[in-house]
């Protein structure tokens, strides 16, 4: 029999609903301590002063960290897709957001660990914060990151761009412009299973670091630069996760915790509590999405301009790899043979956000896909038409010039088409994902068309 | 007060894999003296089911049955670099892992068969745990004695390990472009969406989706159907129900528990109607491509679109909720035009909120 295509169970089903899948909690470790950090209560606030003293000296707590006790407090999860660090493992001279990290404690119980965050002092300096992204690059927009308002990166701009064709041409040469402004919301991952990690230290001085990431050997690299150890050092243990969606790949418990078993010298269990996970986890993004489309009178798109604004919250985190994915699928599932395209990621005074199921391109389809029926409004034609004639065909290039080798925005518009029994006409009834050709490939598309057989478009289409 | 009825859809494209590549997936293969066949892999499985999926690539790949096969998962020492469970490249490239690593484990199964036949290995195929002469079925040795023979005659542990990588791909910061695909393959789909708008509270109830996905080949269709169906739930809710910030930009009133944050329930679950098209992608594991990000994708604009089709309304500050939909019927607001231009939206954009117009973000 074979087993590709087969409607086989899953291989870990009958553990799960059974009740007998190991995850991070389910793992008892006798003398294991309890883990709670110190948040900051303010969205935007200077740090005068962190006082643990007090905290240390109490019966039953085992460890007290702070930025000082970090290694490498500022680790760019990215760097190696060069981007720099700016988060702070925990915060130093600042917070940006309520719910930042500033001290953690270890102790003997849950009520002595809650009691020891209330020993540690903190002296604040309230600071005006930003929430709307529109405005972070107002004259009068409250200063919260060194960087600036936006991420400034990306090579000598401020900006991830695409520039393809020539849009001065497509909007002088349309029939209509159509603009819209879309704006896709945060939310939250909610998986069941809350943030959490538990590390014992070995009798041979590795730690075994039983998380709930979604990339074992990412996070392994993520602890490891923070306690500056090499990978060997530590055992990850995991592989069985209580629900991610992507708010699991920002490895946020596994190094504090961390730093509190080697502090205490005992195996430290940090479970954040369903509040935590609500208001001091990341979210998905809130994105500002402006799109103006030319585009004429019998459906066809020309080009497009986008301003894409990217919510990152305090720190960046993932977001410019999220922002130049958006930037290199903004056109969606439509082939647009010039563009203009600027996508920023700003910064406020939030919770970071970051990864979340579709990353960068959800709010892309959130977008277009609305503002495409739009334009079907508007020009009085039908949808499915529209998309059909713009649609993705062999030997099109994308936005970043890579030649499609098997699109199926036919395909699938005209199966769902089918599914509904939505006429169409018949030269879109008859259409395939084939390379265009004829009254399918106006000269407007000429340009952008790779050689058969070609990879990448290269120097062609303009710019 | 009245009901009406709309629909919308939407289509749309994902790729498979880390946006740029250079993201790893590694495994490797050892087998039991019994033939029985160890994976070891990085992969987290956070319930997509990716240690299902592994596990029958495998088999097939090798040619044994599927209950020969364990996955382990569990721990950094024993496994290879995954680089993560994200960028919908579980399928794709941790599956090209474990399918590289069972094709060098072949080749050795193979190889120590074609010894105890004395037939050359190209002319032996493996099927259902049994090496077999082709054309000449009667000559046959099973996958248990030839691990035995390995481990017992030959001094041999049949392994053999795989990675999938696809080279980074540099980014040209002025206009975007790469030299090399920046991705792996793209999967597409459409979803049409049924909606009922009541006009006095502005609620809006999605009575069906039928959603149409080409991805490639669907290794097992029961999990392809569990993220079409789980997508759709979450592309629901973010079409009209969640929000971690209800009064954006404010950063106040967040839900601190599920009881004050909105996310779909059953009592939201529309009529659903799958379609699985099946174009294989060239260098997928048996012609697959990515399911798992995209299927939250295409929801919430084809929701958006039919609640315009039933009251004529746009709303594209999403959520869509009671409040939002109502104040669109309300505003019934036409578009402005300015000669060719039609410009919607105009009171949320930048040049209207910023201070300054949105210089320094428009026209850079």
């Amino acid at each position: 029999m074979k087993a590709v295509g087969a409607r086989l169970p899953r291989y870990d089903g009958v553990a799960h609903v059974t009740a007998r899948s190991v995850y991070v909690d389910d793992v008892r470790v006798p003398g294991t301590l309890v883990a709670k950090a110190l948040r900051s209560p303010h969205h935007h606030a200077a740090i005068k002063r962190i006082d643990t003293a007090r905290a240390k000296r109490l019966s039953g707590v085992r460890g007290v960290v702070t930025h000082e006790d970090v290694p490498n407090n500022v680790y760019g999860h990215l760097e190696a897709l060069g981007i720099p660090a700016d988060e702070p493992l925990l915060a130093e001279n600042d917070v940006r957001y309520r719910g930042q990290p500033i001290a953690a404690v270890a102790a003997e119980d849950s009520d002595t660990a809650l009691e020891a965050l209330d020993a540690i002092e903190i002296e604040y300096e309230e600071r005006p914060a930003l929430f709307d992204m529109r405005n972070a690059l107002d004259p009068d927009a409250p200063r919260m990151h060194h960087w600036g308002g936006v991420y400034p990166h990306f090579g000598p701009h401020n900006h991830r761009r695409v520039r393809k064709g020539d849009v001065e041409w497509a909007f002088d040469q349309a029939d209509v412009i159509v603009e819209g402004v879309y704006r896709p919301q945060a939310i939250e991952h909610c998986p069941l299973e809350t943030q959490i990690a538990l590390v014992v230290p070995e009798a041979g001085g590795r730690l075994t670091i039983y998380s709930c990431t979604q990339a074992m050997y990412f996070s392994l690299g993520v602890v490891a630069a923070h306690l500056e150890v090499p990978l060997n050092r530590l055992k990850f243990v995991g592989g069985t996760v209580g629900g991610g969606f992507g708010g699991k790949v920002d490895t946020a418990s596994e190094t504090i915790a961390a730093l509190l078993a080697l502090k205490s010298r005992r195996p430290v269990k940090w479970r954040w509590t369903r509040e935590e996970e609500f208001l001091a986890s990341s979210t998905r993004a809130p994105w500002h999405i402006e799109i103006a489309d030319a585009v004429t009178s019998d459906g066809w798109v020309l080009g497009r301009r986008t301003v894409t604004l990217h919510d990152s919250g305090a720190y960046a985190r993932f977001s410019p790899y999220g922002v130049t994915k958006h930037a290199f699928h903004h056109t969606g599932a439509y082939t647009i043979p010039n563009l203009r395209f600027d996508g920023f990621v700003v910064f406020t005074n939030r919770v970071p956000t970051t990864a979340m199921r579709g990353f960068g391109v959800t709010s892309v389809s959130m977008a277009v896909e609305l503002h495409m029926t739009r334009i079907a409004e508007v020009l009085g034609i039908s949808p499915w038409e529209l998309r059909l004639k713009n649609a993705n065909r062999i030997g099109d290039t994308t936005a970043n010039r890579v030649a499609m080798q098997d699109p199926s925005t036919v395909p699938v518009t005209l199966a769902a088409a089918e599914r509904v029994g939505e006429k169409l006409g018949p030269e879109y009834a008859a259409m395939t994902a084939d390379r265009r050709s004829g009254d399918l490939l106006p000269e407007h598309l000429v340009a952008q068309q790779a050689p058969e057989g070609a990879h990448v478009l290269g120097n062609g289409g303009g710019s | 007060m009245a009901r009406h009825s709309g629909r919308g859809f939407a289509t749309i494209e994902y790729p498979t894999g880390m946006n740029q590549n250079g993201d790893p997936s590694q495994a490797w293969i050892k087998l039991k003296p019994d033939g029985r066949v160890d994976v070891f892999a990085g992969t987290v499985d956070i319930g997509q089911g990716s240690k299902t999926v592994h596990t029958q690539i495998v088999a097939d790949t090798l040619g044994v049955p599927y209950d020969w096969v364990t996955m382990d998962n569990s721990n950094s020492d024993s496994s290879g670099v995954c680089t993560g469970t994200f960028a919908s490249r579980g399928t794709f490239i941790g599956g090209n892992a474990v399918r590289f690593a069972a094709e060098r484990v072949r080749e050795r199964i193979l190889d120590i068969a074609s010894k105890e036949l004395e037939i050359d290995a190209g002319d032996l195929e493996i099927a259902d745990g049994e090496v077999v002469a082709k054309g000449a079925p009667d000559r046959r040795i099973s996958v248990a004695d030839v691990a035995g023979a390995a481990t017992y005659n030959y001094g041999e542990l049949i392994s053999g390990q795989g990675t999938a990588l696809k080279p980074f791909a540099e980014i040209s910061d002025e206009d975007g472009s790469v030299q090399v695909e920046p991705h792996s393959a793209v999967s597409y789909a459409a979803c049409v969406a049924d909606v009922e708008v009541d006009d006095e509270t502005g609620e809006v109830t999605v009575t069906r989706l039928v959603q149409v996905y080409d991805v490639g080949r669907a290794i097992n269709p029961t999990l392809v159907e569990g993220q079409i169906e789980g997508g759709a739930m979450m592309g629901l809710g973010l079409a009209l129900l969640e929000q971690a910030y209800p009064h954006y930009p404010s950063a106040e009133h967040r839900g601190a528990e599920f009881g004050t944050y909105l996310a779909p329930a059953l009592e939201d679950l529309p009529e659903l109607d799958n379609v699985i098209l099946e174009n294989p992608s060239t260098d997928g594991p048996f012609g697959a491509k990515a399911i798992g990000e995209m299927a939250n994708n295409a929801q919430p604009a084809a929701i958006a679109a039919a609640i315009h089709d039933a009251v004529g309304a746009w709303v594209t500050e999403y959520p869509a909720t009671p409040e939002r939909v109502l104040r669109a019927i309300q505003a019934k607001a036409e578009p402005r035009r300015e000669g060719k231009r039609v410009i919607f939206d105009e009171e949320i954009s930048l040049s209207a909120v910023s201070s300054n117009g949105g210089a320094g973000f428009l026209e850079v």
